[in-house]
């Protein structure tokens, strides 16, 4: 049990230090677009810049989704299956990369966060037992699973930004998942009352 | 303000009774900011019901200034439609047709019986500056009446002070109303123009109109994002004051404005997406604005995360004082539009 829970405490803390290169990047970002005026340049500099911003970016997103993609197992799986799922994905990621490029490799890395999600997102709403959640509420799990999905498909959506119908059609999948994961999550209490008619629900154990 | 456009719609009116509203607003918030400043150092509460009163007496103004801005927004839309005269019609329409052609986001054409009219949001120009500062103190006056603690009463009044001073003295939207907008559609009031000046403002101002003032996003993504600073401010108060303090009703305040505040911020953000999509067309992601706001929503994803282990005594402060960057990084965000070019910039 100590364990699993470190292994959240360093999940968490991993996390944190992937967004903060996320954050030194966007900063860069920031800076060089101003100094370099890239505002004032032709089509195909803006589109060079933004090439190179998203060619320096793509690791840490890579490492962001392949978290979310730990994350996701450990509600699914007992802390010594952890390991191998995250070795597979870590080799499925970087055989990819090799072998068909990045975006290739991102393509390999949503699509089993997904699949794991969608997995994990089903037994949320049958209300499993297997999952080791933080929070146990049933509307506190849905909405993770949710919150956590959207942030797949808004990444997947990104990529697909050159097929416009279907990429605003799934962007507006994308945003619906995120709300509908937030309001879960963050207002569960709230949700059951409304459901059960209950004024007063009582605090779950945390 | 030109003359035209003075004898159109009661700007006058609007002004003068906007800055006594907002003198009235000062003059109480000066009133809570010295009630603050003695509550700060006072180890027992001081004028704690004549501050309560005070505070919900700022809220009330602040939302009668709000309907006093949506009524002089409801006189323009009356009253200053885009009618061009009947020669140019033809031509208008079969410019609009062109460009809609070989558009992804066409724009209405002109219809005589029904000319368009400008439905300009309620935050724009200093506007905003307004709802912001009414979101936080309808905020500060809700967590006013949760907290019995003098000392953070004290920071949220001096917080909500010296918004109020920003606002008087430095954004005022009364003084001068809308400058920018009524500068650009001035010249279309402009007595004596010729049949093509009237042309080419029109093809100026129309476009405009459409993708900026009446966007439909417009009524959603600022008031979203400025209900999420609010919530932020919140936040970053009782952040400072848990590094001195392990209260956890206040951390438990703190927390659910960090909810709400993300919850917003991220809708807000989503909802500029489409928006930016079909003012700025495809190539416009690391805009410095854009850069700015994944910061500021790395942050604060960040606090949420380690917020769940804030029972430890490391992660409490450390959550403390993501709570205190987030603010800090609302405020360089808020920034960006300033002092970076970029397709959001208000430079």
């Amino acid at each position: 049990m100590k364990l699993k829970n470190s292994y959240d405490f360093y999940l968490i803390l991993a996390t944190t230090i992937v967004l903060f290169a996320i954050c030194l990047i966007s900063i860069y970002g920031m800076f060089y677009f101003k100094f370099a005026q890239i505002h004032q340049m032709a089509p195909a500099v803006k589109i060079l810049y933004m090439n190179r911003m998203n060619t320096i970016i793509a690791p840490f997103v890579v490492c962001l989704i392949l978290l979310l993609g730990i994350c996701v197992p450990k509600r699914l799986l007992p802390t010594s299956w952890l390991n191998r799922v995250t070795l597979l994905l870590l080799a499925g990621a970087i055989l990819t990369w090799l072998g068909w490029g990045g975006r290739a490799s991102l393509f390999f890395i949503l699509a089993a966060s997904f699949i794991l999600q969608a997995a994990v997102f089903f037994l949320a709403v049958s209300g499993s037992k297997n999952l080791h959640f933080h929070k146990k509420g049933y509307w506190v799990r849905l909405g993770s699973s949710l919150i956590h999905m959207g942030l797949i498909l808004f990444v997947l959506d990104l990529l697909l930004y050159e097929k416009k119908t279907l990429h605003l059609s799934l962007f507006w999948i994308t945003t619906g998942t995120s709300v509908l994961g937030m309001i879960f999550s963050f207002y569960a209490e709230s949700v059951v009352g409304l459901i059960s008619g209950k004024q007063n629900v009582p605090e779950e154990n945390m | 303000m030109q003359i035209e456009l003075q004898s159109l719609i009661p700007a006058a009116i609007f002004s003068n009774s906007g800055n006594v509203l907002l003198a009235v607003i000062l003059l109480l918030s000066i009133v809570v900011a010295l009630s603050g400043v003695v509550n700060l150092y006072s180890r027992k509460p001081a004028w704690q019901k004549i501050t309560t009163g005070m505070i919900i007496a700022i809220s009330l103004l602040f939302i009668g200034g709000f309907l006093w801005i949506s009524w002089f927004h409801w006189q323009i839309y009356r009253n200053l439609p885009l009618e061009l005269p009947e020669n140019l019609m033809g031509w208008v329409n079969r410019q609009l047709d062109n460009m809609n052609r070989s558009s992804s986001y066409g724009m209405p054409l002109y219809d005589p019986a029904n000319p368009p009219r400008y439905k300009i949001p309620l935050w724009i120009e200093n506007e905003k500056y307004y709802f912001w500062f009414m979101c936080y103190a309808i905020m500060a006056l809700i967590v006013h009446l949760r907290l019995q603690n003098h000392r953070f009463r004290a920071f949220l009044h001096l917080f909500l002070a010296l918004q109020v001073a920003i606002l008087y003295f430095w954004v005022n939207p009364f003084i001068e109303p809308l400058p920018k907008f009524f500068n650009e559609i001035g010249p279309w009031y402009a007595a004596e123009q010729s049949v093509m000046h009237k042309a080419g403002y029109f093809m100026r101002l129309y476009p405009k109109m459409i993708f900026y003032y009446n966007a439909e996003y417009m009524w959603f993504h600022p008031p979203l994002l400025f209900i999420s600073y609010g919530s932020i401010t919140i936040t970053f108060i009782t952040s400072v004051f848990m590094l001195f303090k392990r209260d956890l009703l206040l951390e438990k305040i703190g927390y659910q404005y960090a909810k709400l505040g993300f919850f917003m911020l991220t809708l807000g953000m989503l909802l500029g997406y489409p928006w930016a999509l079909k003012a700025w067309g495809p190539n416009w992601w690391w805009d410095p604005k854009i850069c700015s706001s994944l910061i500021m929503w790395a942050v604060f994803s960040t606090y949420l995360h380690t917020r769940l282990y804030a029972n430890k005594k490391s992660m409490w402060y450390f959550t403390s004082i993501l709570g205190i960057i987030c603010f800090f990084a609302m405020i360089f965000t808020f920034l960006t539009s300033f002092y970076f070019p970029g397709e959001h910039t208000f430079q």
